[in-house]
This record gives structure tokens, sequence and C-alpha cells, in this order.
């Protein structure tokens, strides 16, 4: 047994040498499997990094009801005890006209604002926040509901734009997953033609090592192997290019998120991504050079 | 040990190489194949390694019947025959050492020892020396020895050679069949095929002469 595992270190070694010899050609065929690879999962990683941020925003959404101008004291109280006793409605926040300019004068930097006006502009607010575990349609039904109280003009649901973007981004997501399985077929085929090109071009060897006892086994392990490098290396320059594309791109995430007053990381592959990354592509490598190996190698007979 | 019984091979098209032959080569018997080109010499001798297979009959070596293994069998039996081709079959993209060296690579033997092995092979043979030259660089008669070599590293219990003395001198040819005679006195069954029948009867040894796939009397 172990010299069974000694006989297959020595073809992996032997693979692997056989690569090296010509560096040039077998790097620029990485890379060019990496780069393919690298785009779907550079996608996907930004794809999830942004969902997972518009998610936690989607989750705790806010209802806010802007009265009319006219409203008056009555009209404040009279929502307030209907949003009280209303079963969805988790917690709610009044924020007075007067309040709001303040407000607005503070965040805008734009002092004496209130000089130049004759009046208040401003609406009184009630900022909603439904109970949690509230469905997206139970939500739209809330929001209606709420802009049916009296003397309320307007009713915004804060969350209904991050909820577009969520979609949006799962969108993005499956398109990455459609995407990475495409990719992963077009691995398929292109170890496979390597694996047949070299194939051919040593099938006097193969034909040799047949009349002398060679066994299917042996003659197909150097080309396992060779596919087995392939797909590792492939997927640690795919993993450097994606955290190359990543660290590229996180400063610009970064800014956007922070206009939101919000703070996106946007992460490279972690561990177990990475390790399913790398099995996925060993694996579809190797799937391609047996396919190869055994159809061509069917071929070959011995004379 | 090697026994045809009632052997006939029919290659697609009709033509018939083999018929109904029988005979048996016991273990460690060095045996000669007569006949013109064209006799089934090398048919016989395919059969035996199971390169071709019977249509009809049975062929037995070391015990086991080719006619019924499977075809992912037929390696094993392989492995322990040796065969020096008509066409020497050497691989010209390596060198002498790296030809040598494959029968090993196929049998897994720990590279040290398979190296050891190699060089005393080329030295029986006497290509001592030589083991880093590529093929292209040999004369006719050192490939003939090069492929005797590969033939013979992983001590196969049989040899088998098809028309090794063809395209040789005479002197050359005699100094090939006394390397095939120490195979056969280390206990190795030997069986030589050749259409120059005078080289053979020097020897003393059993003569099997074929003539259109059947014994010539």
């Amino acid at each position: 047994m172990k010299h069974f595992f000694y006989l297959h270190w020595l073809d992996a070694r032997q693979a692997l040498r056989k690569m090296l010899r010509q560096p040039v050609g077998n790097l620029l065929n990485l890379l060019m499997l990496a780069i393919a690879m690298s785009l779907p999962v550079t996608l996907f990683l930004t794809a999830g990094s942004l969902q997972h941020w518009v998610g936690k925003l989607t989750a705790a959404p806010q209802i806010t009801l802007f009265m009319e101008l006219s409203a008056e004291q009555a009209d404040l109280a009279a929502v307030q005890s209907s949003l009280s006793a209303h079963p969805r409605v988790a917690s709610f926040r009044f924020i007075g006209r007067d309040q709001a300019l303040r407000d607005l004068e503070q965040r805008s930097g734009l002092s004496g604002i209130r000089e130049g006006l004759d009046s208040n502009p401003l609406p009184d607010a009630f900022v909603v926040t439904p109970k949690a575990g509230t469905t997206p349609d139970e939500l739209d039904m809330l929001q209606k509901e709420l802009s049916g109280l009296p003397m309320v003009e307007q009713s915004q649901f804060d969350a209904a734009w991050a909820r577009r973007l969520h979609g949006l981004l799962d969108i993005a997501v499956k398109l990455a997953w459609l995407l990475g399985a495409s990719f992963g077929i077009a691995l398929v085929l292109i170890t496979h033609n390597t694996i047949r090109m070299q194939i051919l071009a040593r099938q006097e060897e193969i034909e040799v090592a047949k009349l002398i006892g060679a066994t299917d086994s042996f003659i197909r392990r150097p080309f396992l192997y060779h596919a087995f490098w392939v797909g590792l290396l492939s997927a640690l320059l795919c993993w450097g290019l994606s955290s190359l594309f990543v660290s590229q791109a996180a400063p610009a995430l970064n800014e956007f998120s922070h206009l939101y007053g919000e703070n996106i990381s946007l992460a490279g592959l972690n561990l177990v991504e990475l390790a399913a990354l790398t099995g996925a592509s060993i694996l579809l490598c190797w799937f391609g050079a047996r396919l190869a190996a055994d159809h061509h190698l069917r071929k070959v007979r011995a004379h | 040990m090697i026994q045809f019984d009632q052997v006939t091979k029919r290659y697609p098209g009709g033509h018939e190489a083999l018929r109904n032959l029988s005979f048996t080569i016991d273990s460690g018997e060095m045996v000669f194949l007569a006949g013109h080109s064209g006799a089934g010499k090398s048919t016989l001798l395919k059969l035996i390694s199971g390169i071709e297979r019977a249509t009809s009959g049975s062929v037995l070596v070391n015990n086991q019947n080719l006619s019924r293994l499977r075809a992912s069998q037929l390696p094993y039996v392989r492995q322990h025959i040796g065969i020096v081709f008509q066409d020497h079959k050497i691989l010209f993209d390596r060198s002498v050492f790296d030809n040598v060296m494959l029968p090993l690579n196929i049998i897994g033997f720990d590279r040290r020892d398979a190296a050891r092995r190699v060089r005393a092979a080329l030295d029986k043979v006497g290509l001592a020396g030589k083991e880093k030259v590529m093929p292209v660089r040999l004369s006719g008669g050192e490939q003939q020895r090069l492929c005797i070599a590969r033939a013979v590293v992983h001590r196969p219990s049989i040899l088998l050679a098809d028309e090794p003395s063809a395209n040789l001198d005479r002197a050359y040819a005699l100094d090939i069949m006394e390397l095939f005679k120490s195979f056969h006195q280390v206990g190795v069954t030997v069986l030589i095929s050749a259409h120059d029948e005078t080289l053979m009867e020097d020897y003393g040894r059993r003569i099997i002469r074929l003539r259109e796939g059947q014994f010539a009397s």
C-alpha cells in the first residue's frame, strides 16, 4: 500500500516537473483559466457582500408618515393613538416640525436658514418601526393602511429601494453562479482538449507501454495528475486574482457606503470558499482529463 | 510454459494466418521458429503476448488461458514476457537509459534498484557507458541490443524475439544468438523466430517450422 502511494507521488511529481519544463506556455494556459474563473468569483464576492449589507437594511425597515401642514394637535394625537394600538407596529417616534427644521440646520450646516423663511415648510412626521418578522407583503399592506390615517399626507417606505437593490443583487448572485457553471463546463472542455493533444503527441510511447504490459491506469495516471495540477494551480491563481480585484474595488465601495453612513466590508474568499473552489476546479479538470484519456486510449491499439 | 491447443487465427478479411496448431514449449526451453515471411511466425508470437487473440482454440501462457482472459488482465500477463520487436519500437524522444527503464516503471519498481537493474541489463547487451546517449545515435545493431535490454530488464520468464537477426551480418547475428542462449541458461523460456535456418541449426535446439500457418513437415 505504501508502495502504491509512493508510485502515485512519483507520477504527481513527474507531472509537475513536466509542466515546469515549459513554464511560459503552461503559465499562460493557467492564467487563461484563472482569469476566466475569477470573473464569476469576483462577481459573487461583490454581490454577496452588498447583499449582506442590504439585507441588514431591509431586516429593519421603517415607514415614515408625513402629516399635512395643516394638521393640528388633535390630529397628531389621533394618529398617535391608532399607531400605538396597531398590532404590527413595534414602536414609533414623533419628529415635530420645529425639531425637523433644527435638525436640517444642523446637518446641512445652513445655520440661519430659519431667518430666511417666512414659515416652517417642514411637516410633522412619525417614524414607524414595524414588528420584526413582518413579511414584505404585510409591510406593503401596513404602509397603505397607515397612509389612510386622517391628515397623513404621504407615507414613505425607507427600505423600498433597499428591497429593490436586494432583488437586483439576487440576480447578480444568480448570474455569478450561472457564469461559474458555464466556466466549469469550459474547464472540463479545455482540459479535455489539452489532454487529448498530449495523448496524440505521446501516442507512440503509449503504444509501446501497452505492448510491454502497462495497465490502462498506469497510462492514464500522468495525464490525470497533469489535470490535477492544472486544477489546483489555476484555482490558486484565481484566488490571487480575485483578491487583487477585491482589494482594488474595496476603497470605492467603502466610499459609497460611507455616503449612507454604513460600512460595507468587501472580503475575499474565506477558507471554506477557497477549499470549495479548489476542490471543484480539480474535480472538473480531472473529469475532463479522464474523459479524454478513456476516449483516446481506447483508440490506441497495441499492435 | 506455453501451450497451443488447436489454435486458428483468422484476420478480418478472411486471411488465415494459423491453422489448427497444437504444440507445447516447456518452461526453460529454447525453441526456434522458422518459416518464410507470411508463414505465421509473427502471428504466433503475437498470440503468446496477447497482442492478438486466437479465433478458435486455446493459448495457455504460464497456465493462463489468454483466449478467456479479460482485456484488463492482459497487462499482467505481458509483464512476465519480454518481447524483442521486429521493428524494435524504441522511443526516440528519450535516452537509452530511460528506454530500458520503461518496463520497470510499469511494474512499479523501486527507483534506486531499478537504476541498478537498468545498468546491469545494458552491461549485459554490451551497451554499458551509452546510457545517456539518445537512440538515434546508435547503430542498427546497437538499437537491436537496446531492444533486447528493454525486453529482459524486468527478468521475464518468457522471452520472445521476432526476427532478431534480420538485417544483421552473420557475425553480429551470432553474437545476438549467444546473448539469447545466455538468458536461456539462467532459466528463461526463449522463443526466437527467423527465416534464416542456418543460424539455428548450429544450436541443436528444437525448431518449429511453419508454412502457411501449419507445421511444415
